[in-house]
């Protein structure tokens, strides 16, 4: 009875007594020496050696420089490059502004079309 | 492999998450580096693929970051990592519909004193895809409890699983691993 439930945590947790429950400890003691017990440990000792065979690399310093600086806020992020946009569209706008205003008022047939009070009626 | 916090090391933990809270980049940067490693390679053995692991731990440490100031010191920092990073994994599961990708292992050419590296590539490459080709459950079970090495209890917790259920998703998993060897080999 318990050499199969000896079996059964090898058969779980591998060859290795540190991966065992600590509850089992003793029914590990008992059996790995034993014939029965080694040959069960053996067998489990096959499938730990293949998962062993998988180790990943550690992570490059890029990958760590990446994760390693938090996250700023949107408006920090993108505050100063959206303020810069913000004025420049504002000064554009100004100066685009300003010269249609210029050529209305000195184009005639604006002005003869729309007349001088026109001309401010619309706002330009 | 950055070696796993040792568990004096929990109340360094706890203090960095703390400063974290208060914003603090370089607790960030700090914590950061404890568990970058390790994270990694939960993630990399979950998910089967090194570029996908790098985008979960970042989102993972992103949640971090984030989540800082919500965080309670009730458990140990790192159990608490390998719930946000076993619950990214899951959704990316899910995401991916249960569909493993095909094997995309980039071997080195065949330059002179290669070999050895290439055959324990191709080693690894074999791990890789017999852990890809298990139910997501039982290689959660199997990275838990294997390579984490995390104790039976939290490890049936992360999973939502009694330990005997927990138990069971490793002998199958293990069992499974024995079933896809043997193929192999005829």
């Amino acid at each position: 009875m318990d050499l199969n439930r000896f079996k059964d945590c090898a058969a779980a947790y591998g060859k290795e007594r540190r991966r065992w429950p600590a509850q089992e400890l003793e029914l590990y003691d008992r059996f790995a020496r034993t014939p029965e017990g080694a040959a069960i440990l053996a067998q489990a000792e096959r499938t730990d050696r293949f998962l062993d065979a998988f180790v990943p690399a550690a992570p490059d310093p890029g990958l760590a420089r990446r994760v390693g600086v938090p996250a700023k806020p949107a408006w920090r992020r993108f505050g100063a490059p959206a303020a810069a946009l913000a004025a420049s569209a504002a000064l554009g706008f100004a100066v685009g502004f300003a010269q249609v205003r210029d050529e209305i008022d000195a184009d005639p047939v604006a002005r003869l079309l729309l007349g001088p009070q026109s001309v401010q009626e619309i706002g330009l | 492999m950055e070696r796993k916090p040792a568990p004096e090391d929990d109340a360094l933990d706890h203090e960095l998450m703390a400063a974290v809270a208060r914003r603090d980049g370089r607790a960030f940067t700090r914590l950061v580096e404890r568990h970058l490693g390790w994270s990694l390679g939960f993630a990399e053995r979950m998910l089967g693929a090194r570029h996908e692991a790098e985008d979960l731990v970042q989102t993972a440490f992103l949640r971090v970051w984030q989540g800082a100031s919500r965080w309670e010191p009730k458990a140990k920092f790192s159990t608490w990592l390998y719930r946000v990073l076993h619950n990214l994994c899951m959704d990316h599961f899910r995401a991916r519909g249960g569909a493993q990708e095909a094997l995309d292992e980039e071997l080195p050419d065949d330059a002179p004193g290669n070999e050895e590296r290439l055959a324990g590539l191709q080693r690894e490459a074999r791990v890789r895809a017999a852990l890809a080709a298990l139910p997501d459950r039982q290689r959660a079970a199997l990275v838990l409890c294997y390579y984490e090495e995390r104790p039976q209890a939290e490890a049936a917790s992360l999973l939502g699983v009694s330990v005997g259920a927990l138990e069971s998703l490793l002998s199958r998993g293990r069992a499974a691993l024995r079933k896809w060897l043997q193929e192999e080999l005829h």
